[in-house]
């Protein structure tokens, strides 16, 4: 949609005046088109040329609203592509050649089906009210009845004295679907003077072309195209036809939503009008017109429009509660997941594949799946704890069997701790594992060990819990550090440099050995990983201890003091959910080699992290996202912004805040990959640094490829001014990658030896 | 005329696979255009509409089912009887209970059946396996041998089972094979990718892309097939080309929707009805996105669905 340089220059006066502070037009236009200079800079474009680049600026298509619905303003041909924006509405139609006992029905019918579906209202949005030649009083009497349904109205009328009547006794969130070839002109008064949007339609796309033209030429942009042809193949022709002239061609004439009317098409067939109407919902309809809806209807119906308009990049989440499943009552042992909904319906339809009774319990944890969620500190003890306190679960439910989802294995013991009453015992790995696991009863064993454990502390005497300082943590829970020679040794980092700065990531609570190390304050596989990292030139090294609900302020100090002082004040990033425990480390870091980097802040729920970075004098990664992916390049500008007007009001210095436009994995989303590398751009065109987990890029890749993936791509980043990221400097081919690009970008004076460096 | 709709036919094309023998026997695939973009151009193959025949089909309980199949006690009584009912192109056979982690039928078992269903019929035969990888490894590796010179497609190799079920259905035994991944676009190129190292010729695969019910994350279904048509006709990419078969009837009749009674829901009315809807639907959906063939369970989706095709074609 962004005008080319070209574009604006076939347009431009050409007289290279030089008045704008360009040396040529050309060079002038190249600047407007990449939003270097405003076009107001050159007093001499014309009037015409004006007026047309305005009119090539404005979106494709047009959002109209109806009442409190919005209908059209699409953007692109398929979901995949970036998102549907506005989801079609269905509307019931009723007509004047019916019965008013038909028409009774039908209302009542349609007003009927109305229930929720993870947290959207599924209803009949709109009243169809078709115009069979009746007396201008006969409509508008049916229109009324309509009208009392309370639903926004579509009126089906070509007759101007009969659409007047109508729009007389009905409010304003109605479509006046009456323009044709024939009375667009009379009949777009009449909507206009009743400030209602007009439809038209015509016997075949020319006309409806011809008759949008002289609409708009009139001044009426208020508009939907009613594209129902004489069969419903037609009708996908026009409605195909219609979007992708708009959006591929770019001919605004066809960028109105539309309307698709199966009454007429499906011939009275409801299974046959089900199948049509599944098809529109993804092929362009911006309202489906069906002759009735029933439930058997609306259920597929609404189920498939509320997937196909979900956001790609926003997960859908279900309703955190009690899901009992299989006639589950208060005594039957209750089930845990995240509320992903897609996890949801694979571990729901498993518990129901089993024919146990299971009381399915969904914890709120931002839509992510188990694993990213824990890892991100979105699901914990505490988030857990909060779910079963706000559903009142201890008092629902009897049975104190809790099964946790087997890939958190990890968290069953801050559970128990948190949910004393409770039996946690650990679930399966995968999902397909439940049937077996219900119908055996394989947690009975657990249950029974768990159960035997609570009464043995139950006996025991309670410990008296205080909570210490940071000072009194270090005196008495930091272990005293041991230094070991390595047979490396860090060898300092200037803070000024430009080189680029990486960010050794494999001290990480996800691997088992550092997970068992951080648990035991065991310092070898720490020490093991560091020097490893720090020998393949690292610059500094994450140390990522996790969730770390219960000890993260002593296990940060340990593992901070244990990494400085075994190797020479190596510059670390602290990373952790726990902002208690980055506060801890950062009080016994040493700042000789550059200051903490505190990992990570977002928009979103951790903003708070950049208050907390301020606060220590420490550096910032500030990821351009706030819950879920930026749906493009100007959400992560404005997250940017934002991020960094929190930052500097803070008193912190804008290279203290490095963002992160966050690497997404090329295995599903390799058509945004270059979105991020503009993001990176965009950074740098501001001044700013930027960092990110640059290796998110080859997730799932073979082992092999990974390197080759993760070198191409820094090389590309940092052509676009990366300043450092997060990676396994172990990766030979990276680290020689980045060293390369260094010396290309003159960050460092070329010499033979370079790469030993 | 001032407009004149600009027509966007694709220089990549669907291939053509032919299932079945003799005058019975069906293409899918063979277009270049998006589904029923008639006025890209002409489709050259109608999408093929397949009925379920299920080992444990005296387990279906709807009306419908019952009444059609009244008489019918083995599977190729039911494919008899399946087969005469307007609108079906081909038999899909079931084998559910060949799940070790369920009856755990044995293979012997269900290829006597398979067996018996080929003498009786002259339509095509798809064979779903019971998606247990090892025994569906076995279990295609017999029925192909069994079912030799029948042009059967076997549903489907997956990853962890391809190459025995590559080797043993298209190489040693002349069968098509279907290519199973789960929504999943770069899975699904690369295992198609993966046959066609085993010497398995493209012509010989059809693709399970991994569907699901409407309402049932079905979004990734969706942009699935999405991706992957774009990619086979707008991009040429031939690795994605293979005709797509979505096994409608493993997705939509285990889901709430078609399974809650209408004690538990009186507000959704009659539970056949219901059913038949989330089947239509879905199966609707999946030829818009880009299915080729879709299988079906009850005859009134069968009905619904051809006669949805014939309006659009």
């Amino acid at each position: 949609m962004a005008l080319k340089g070209l574009d604006i220059f076939k347009l431009s006066p050409k007289k290279n005046c030089k008045e704008c502070g360009s040396p040529t037009c050309m060079a002038f236009c190249m600047k407007v088109a990449q939003g270097a200079v405003e076009l107001s800079k050159c007093p001499y474009f014309s009037e015409e040329a004006l007026a047309t680049l305005n009119a090539s600026t404005a979106p494709l298509m047009k959002t109209i609203s109806v009442g409190e619905h919005k209908l059209g303003g699409e953007t692109v041909l398929f979901r995949h592509e970036k998102t549907l924006v506005n989801k079609n509405l269905f509307a019931v139609s009723v007509c004047t050649c019916m019965e008013a006992a038909t028409v009774d029905a039908k209302l009542a019918e349609a007003k009927k089906v109305d229930y929720e579906r993870i947290g959207e209202r599924m209803y009949v949005e709109m009243i169809h009210v078709a115009n069979n030649q009746a007396d201008p009083a006969v409509y508008a009497e049916l229109v009324k009845k309509a009208a009392a349904t309370g639903r926004a109205l579509v009126l089906e009328c070509w007759d101007v004295e009969c659409a007047k009547a109508a729009l007389a006794v009905c409010g304003k969130d109605v479509i006046l679907d009456g323009a044709t070839p024939a009375n667009w002109e009379a009949m777009s008064e009449v909507a206009t003077a009743a400030g209602v949007a007009l439809g038209v339609w015509a016997e075949n796309i020319s006309d409806l072309y011809d008759t949008v033209k002289n609409l708009e030429a009139k001044g009426n942009t208020n508009l939907v195209l009613d594209v129902t042809g004489a069969t419903a193949k037609e009708t996908l022709a026009n409605a195909v036809n219609v979007r992708r002239t708009a959006l591929k061609q770019e001919d605004r004439t066809f960028g109105y939503p539309s309307i698709v009317n199966l009454a007429k098409v499906a011939k009275g067939d409801d299974r046959l009008q089900t199948a049509l109407a599944a098809m529109f919902v993804e092929k362009y309809a911006s309202i489906v017109v069906m002759s009735n809806m029933s439930y058997a209807q609306a259920l597929p119906l609404y189920g498939l429009r509320q997937n196909i308009f979900t956001d790609p990049q926003k997960p859908m989440k279900v309703e955190a509660k009690i899901y009992p499943l299989n006639g589950a009552d208060e005594n039957s042992p209750c089930a845990l997941t995240v509320d992903f909904a897609l996890t949801y319906f694979l571990v729901s339809g498993e518990l129901e594949r089993s024919g146990q009774p299971v009381n399915l319990i969904i914890t709120d944890a931002s839509g992510m799946s188990v694993l990213t969620a824990w890892a991100a500190g979105k699901l914990s003890s505490s988030t857990i704890k909060k779910t079963f306190d706000e559903l009142d679960i201890a008092n629902k439910i009897k049975n104190r069997t809790l099964i946790i989802p087997g890939k958190v294995a990890v968290m069953k013991g801050e559970i128990q701790e948190k949910l004393p009453e409770w039996n946690v015992v650990v679930g399966p790995l995968e999902a397909v594992q439940l049937p077996k696991y219900m119908k055996d009863k394989e947690y009975e064993a657990a249950v029974a060990a768990a159960e035997a454990e609570r009464a043995a502390k139950a006996g025991a005497v309670k410990e008296e819990v205080k909570e210490l300082s940071f000072d009194e943590l270090l005196a008495t829970r930091v272990p005293k550090i041991e230094i070991v020679d390595m047979g490396v040794s860090y060898k300092g980092h200037n803070p000024e440099s430009k080189t680029f700065v990486t960010i050794g990531e494999r001290i990480h609570c996800i691997a088992p050995a550092i997970k068992k190390a951080m648990a035991e304050r065991d310092p070898a596989p720490i020490l093991e990983r560091a020097a490893a990292q720090i020998k393949a030139g690292a610059t500094y090294l994450d140390v990522n201890i996790g969730p770390a609900e219960k000890d993260g302020p002593e296990l940060m100090m340990w593992a901070v003091k244990l990494l400085q002082e075994n190797f020479n004040n190596v510059p670390l990033a602290l990373d952790t959910a726990n902002m208690k425990a980055i506060e801890a480390g950062i009080k016994v870091y040493n700042r000789t080699n550059g200051k903490p980097i505190v990992n990570s802040a977002d928009a979103g729920s951790r903003i708070g992290y950049i208050d907390l970075a301020a606060a220590n004098d420490a550096i910032c990664i500030a990821l351009c996202s706030a819950d879920g992916i930026a749906k493009d390049n100007a959400e992560r500008e404005m997250h940017c912004d934002n991020m960094l007007e929190r930052g500097l009001s803070l008193g912190m210095t804008s290279d203290d805040l490095w963002f992160d436009p966050l690497f997404l994995v090329v295995k599903g989303m390799q058509d945004k990959q270059m979105e991020v590398l503009e993001a990176i751009k965009m950074f740098s065109d501001k001044g700013l640094k930027s960092t990110g987990g640059l290796s998110n890029n080859s997730n799932g890749a073979p082992k092999h490829v990974r390197p080759i993936m993760d070198a191409t791509l820094v090389a590309m980043c940092m052509m676009q001014g990366l300043t450092s990221a997060i990676v396994n400097p172990n990766d030979l081919r990276l680290m020689e990658t980045i060293k390369s690009c260094d010396i290309f970008k003159n960050h460092v004076l070329y010499s033979d030896s370079y790469l030993d460096m | 005329m001032s407009f004149v709709p600009k027509t966007a036919p694709f220089s990549g094309k669907i291939n053509a696979v032919t299932l079945g023998t003799g005058d019975k026997a069906i293409v899918i695939g063979g277009q270049n255009v998006l589904p029923f973009y008639t006025f890209d151009a002409a489709i050259e193959n109608a999408p093929k509409v397949g009925v379920e025949i299920s080992d444990v089909a005296d387990t279906w309980d709807v009306p419908g089912l019952v009444d059609f199949y009244a008489g019918c006690t083995t599977m190729a009584d039911r494919a008899k009887k399946a087969e005469e009912l307007p609108g079906c192109d081909f038999i899909a056979l079931n084998f559910v209970s060949a799940d070790p982690n369920g009856a755990n039928r044995s293979v012997e078992e269900c290829v006597a059946d398979a067996k018996a269903v080929a003498d009786a019929i002259a339509k095509p035969i798809v064979v779903l396996g019971c998606k247990n990888v090892e025994k569906d490894a076995d279990l295609f590796t017999k029925m192909s041998e069994a079912l030799a010179g029948k042009n059967v497609l076997f549903m489907s190799a997956k990853n962890e089972n391809y190459k025995t079920v590559g080797a043993s259905v298209v190489l040693a035994n002349g069968q098509k094979v279907g290519a199973e991944t789960a929504d999943d676009i770069n899975l699904a190129k690369q295992l198609n990718i993966m046959l066609k190292g085993l010497n398995v010729n493209p012509e010989a695969v059809v693709m399970d892309i991994g569907t699901a019910a409407v309402g049932y994350g079905y979004e990734y279904a969706a942009s699935t097939l999405d991706r992957i048509r774009l990619a086979a006709l707008q991009q040429s990419d031939a690795d994605l080309q293979m005709p797509i078969m979505a096994l409608v009837c493993n997705d939509v009749w285990g889901v709430k929707e078609s399974t809650a009674s209408e004690e538990d829901e009186p507000a959704w009315g009659c539970r056949e009805e219901r059913a038949i809807s989330m089947e239509v639907a879905t199966a609707a959906a999946d030829l818009t996105g880009g299915a080729d063939a879709v299988v079906l369970r009850h005859p009134a989706s069968v009905a619904a669905i051809q006669k949805f095709i014939a309006e659009l074609i």
